[in-house]
Parts: structure tokens; sequence; C-alpha cells
């Protein structure tokens, strides 16, 4: 006998199963119980944020997602790694390392791009999307900056933001001609053109676009956001969400991770840790011995060990048999 | 080992056997609603493919607006929480027993590593259902998974998370869960801890 054994009981009968009836018992079981809950609560779903509704119902918020993704303060536009050269939202060495994968340079992808094919429609918008493309780079900023004040100023009227008067050259133009594209539903379509392929299993550029100001404010995912404990929370309230995710989430709560530039690097590498505890569980000293000392193990086989323990007269019509 | 092919013979024999697949007799120890927890785990997993069959057979599109289809979303939905309410309760039954007793640690090992793969897998699913709870947790996620490096999963790519939702990660935990339930099957589950000696000689 090995010593690994020498924590295991040696002697112990065996009874008469019917295994198939066991499995086709717990998968009638699952089976029954999913109907059910299917039939009473339906699945949860909640309507995403889309561009078109944003922009109808926050024209002068778009106007402003569609500026700083132009001037290169958006969360994209200054993400970094794997979309860019950006260096806002770069946590670690490793994700520096692993480079541009994913190309999305946010002025172009989700501004001049789009407006170009809109002014191949509207040829109205030529001029002011000639003048900024012709215009060197300390110009561009000087009209970003100028629109960016007048943009705080601005009213929406008609269909249209409406800003005081200001040196932004063809800014309010061009964020118009957006604000239209995008109440038109026709961005979307811009964003996730790919003319090497007809499929468009890619949506990135469409999911990112909306990704900061526009989904972190929005009220329906207050309750989701990391600091409010994130996924676990459904996005239809009263159903479950990915609970098995409260580890995770929770680690992200603590101060010095919540805090921390890298938290999701942080916070995801103290969850592994946490899983490597569990998964090395039979080989940590003290780990391996605890459930013997916690004692839950003499509920688990109460009928076992009270049998064993206090054997009845006569109770031994049976031989034990060894454990294998 | 010095015939590879004797050895895979021999393991091959103990593994396809009808006695460890249908066995007619079980240890005492192993009745009742606490060993039925790992099967209803099983059975949720079995419920989860049939569904998802069905739903991959006609395309994400069809979950959200199509009635019978949106039915079979509710029951893939429901499936999920079962899957990982009923992994739960036979991963506190399994710890609280010792499980890994008697050289059944490499048994846990892969326990531990399907739940692993079970949260990529579930979250990926909600990722392709293109409501606001995918649109959400794309976005959030990501930020995660480019700080670890792990960037080349575009999680805001529903092209890349369809086929690992439905194909990569389901096949490899399928796999290891056959794996765990194998090694169940060959070293039956793990026998209670000693009696206590000193109680049996008082009683005597």
């Amino acid at each position: 006998m090995t010593k690994r054994h020498l924590d295991v009981v040696e002697t112990y009968r065996t009874v008469p199963e019917d295994f198939v009836k066991h499995l086709i018992g717990t998968l009638v079981i699952v089976t029954a119980a999913v109907l059910l809950a299917s039939l009473l609560f339906g699945v949860p779903e909640k309507p995403p944020l889309t561009i078109q509704s944003y922009a109808a119902t926050h024209p002068l918020a778009f106007e402003q997602v569609a500026l700083n993704a132009l001037d290169g303060q958006g969360a994209i536009a200054s993400y970094g790694p794997p979309y860019n050269h950006g260096s806002a939202s770069v946590q670690t060495g490793l994700q520096q390392a692993v480079g541009v994968i994913h190309p999305l340079h946010a002025n172009t992808a989700f501004v001049l791009k789009p407006l170009a094919m809109a002014a191949a429609i509207n040829p109205s918008l030529r001029p002011a999307l000639r003048a900024f493309n012709q215009a060197s780079l300390a110009q561009q900023v000087r009209w970003e900056a100028a629109f960016g004040g007048a943009l705080t100023k601005g009213t929406y009227q008609n269909g249209l933001v409406a800003t005081p008067t200001a040196n932004d050259g063809p800014l309010p133009a061009l964020m118009n001609a957006m604000l239209q594209l995008g109440r038109s539903g026709l961005l979307s379509g811009a964003l996730i053109r790919n003319p090497a392929i007809v499929t468009r299993f890619d949506n990135q550029n469409y999911l990112l676009f909306l990704q900061g100001t526009p989904l972190q404010t929005a009220p329906a995912t207050q309750a989701m956001l990391g600091s409010n404990w994130g996924i676990i929370h459904p996005a239809v309230n009263g159903y479950p969400g990915a609970w098995w995710m409260t580890i995770p989430t929770w680690i992200y709560q603590w101060s010095f991770v919540a805090n921390n530039a890298a938290a999701d690097a942080l916070a995801l590498s103290i969850g592994f840790l946490f899983w490597m505890i569990l998964a090395l569980a039979p080989w940590i000293p003290g780990l391996n011995r605890l459930p013997r000392y916690l004692g839950v193990h003499r509920l688990i086989w109460k009928a076992f060990y009270r049998e064993h323990e206090n054997p009845a007269p006569g109770s031994d019509r049976k031989e034990p048999r060894h454990a294998s | 080992m010095s015939n590879w092919t004797t050895a895979s013979r021999a393991m091959l024999r103990r593994i396809l056997s009808l006695d460890t697949w249908l066995p007619t007799e079980m240890p005492e120890y192993a009745q009742g609603f606490m060993y039925m927890l790992g099967s209803l785990t099983a059975s949720s997993f079995v419920v989860l493919v049939i569904t998802g069959v069905l739903m991959a057979m006609n395309g994400p599109d069809t979950w959200s607006y199509n009635g019978a289809m949106r039915f079979t979303a509710a029951t893939h939905f429901w499936a999920v929480q079962a899957f990982f309410f009923f992994m739960m309760l036979h991963l506190w039954r399994v710890f609280f027993t010792g499980a890994w007793r008697g050289g059944r640690g490499g048994t846990w090992l892969l326990g531990a590593i399907a739940l692993l793969l079970a949260i990529p897998t579930a979250f990926t699913g909600f990722l392709i259902n293109g409501d606001l709870y995918s649109q959400w947790n794309a976005v959030q996620a990501k930020d995660g998974l480019n700080a670890l490096g792990l960037g080349w999963v575009n999680l805001t790519n529903a092209g890349q998370m369809f086929g690992m939702h439905v194909v990569v990660l389901p096949l490899t935990i399928a796999a290891v869960i056959g794996w765990h339930i194998t090694r169940v099957r060959l070293k039956s589950v793990v026998p209670p801890y000693p009696v206590r000696k000193k109680r049996r000689a008082e009683l005597k």
C-alpha cells in the first residue's frame, strides 16, 4: 500500500445500481427544469444601444464622440495595441509586445472614410471634407480645439447641431454630416465595411465606436459597470447573470486593484491565481488535508459512518470487499 | 514501457469495457443526491450541446426574432445556468470529500480545467447573442484580454466569437469532461476517510 492510500477507507461493500436509469434520470430532471424555466421566464434580452438611436437621442454627445475620434482624444483613438500606436490603455509590456494586430485608426475609420462615402452621394459635403484633408496637421488641431469649445455651447435645432461662430473651419459642417450619417443608420455599414470580402463577421469598429461615453453613461449599463460588480449582473433585472464570475468581479472591487493603471491585468492574474490554488489543491500541503478536518464529509457519508462506526448486531451479513 | 501497442491495448481494454461504462454495482457510500451532482452537470452539458446544435443550424439572426428559436435560445440560457449550478454543487461535494485522495488528483485537476474552460465558453455565447449584454461585455472585457497579451482573441469580432463558442471551446471542454468522466469510471469515486478507530474501539 502506498502512502497516498492511507487516507482512504480500506473496506466497503458494493450495492446493486441501475446506472442507465441514474443517467437517464438526471437528463430528464435537467431537461424538465430547463423547459419549465424557459416556458415561465423566456430569455433575457435588452435591445442594444445602436449608433442610430444614440445619434437621434444624444446629438451633441454624438458629435463629441465623432470629434474625439478625429482629434485623437477618444477612448479608441488613444488606446494603443492591439488597435493603434496610442498609449492611453496600455496596461502591460505584454500588450505592447503583441503589437497592432487589429489596426484601427479612429480618425480615418470612424470619421473620414464614412464622410468620404457620404460625400460621394452628397456633393455639397465635398468642399468641407477637401478643406479638412488638405489642411496642415496644425491647422486641423486648431480647428478641432475651436470646435470642441464651440460644441459645449451648441444647441440642437431642426436635425442639426448649431454652434457659436468660432475659428473651427469646416468642422461644424463635417460633424453635422456625421450626425446625419449616424441618424440615417448608414454609419453602421460604413464602419464594418470590408472591400476584400462580402461577409460581415467582424463588427469591431461598430462596437468600439460607442465604447466610450455612449455605453459608459447609458442608464441601462450602470448596474453592469465594473465598479458595480460588472458582469455578474444581467442586463435585464430579475434574471441570473454570469454569477460564476463572482470571484474575479470581487477582485475588481479591491481598492489597490480598482485604482491600479493595470486593473484588468491585475484582477485577471489574481483570479487565475485563485484558480491555480483550486486546481492544485490535491498537492498543496495543508489544503489537501483540510476537508478531513472540516468534517463535512461526515454529513455526506453519514449513513456509511453510522453503520461502520456503530455496527449493529448481525449487520455483517455481507462480507466487506476490499477497495479497488 | 517497451511495447506501445501492447500498452495501448491494455489501456483501451479497460477504458472500452462494459464494466467501466455500465456498472451494475456501486460502492455503498456513493448513493443519494450528492452522487447525482456530477451526472446532473454532465446532463446539463448534453442539453447545452443539443440546444446549441439547433441554434447553430439556424444562425444567430434567428435567436432574437424567430419564436421557436427564441425558445431554443431560452433553453440554452437556462441550461447554462443549470450547468454552472450543478458544477458548483459538484465542486463543493468533491472538495468536502477530499476527492483527490487515492490517486485521483488528475481527476480533480481535469475538473478544475473544465471549470476554467466553461467560463470563456459561456462568455463567448453571451457575446454572439447581439443584445445589450453582448455589446457591453464585448467592449468591457476586451481590455483584460488585451492587457494580458491575448489581443488576438478579438471579443468584438462576432465571427471569431461564433467559431470559439460553437467549435473550439465546446470541443475542448467536451474532451476534458470526457477524460474527467473516464477517470472517474476507471478509478471509481473516492472512498470515505477512514473510520475513526478510537470510536470503534470504545464500542467494542
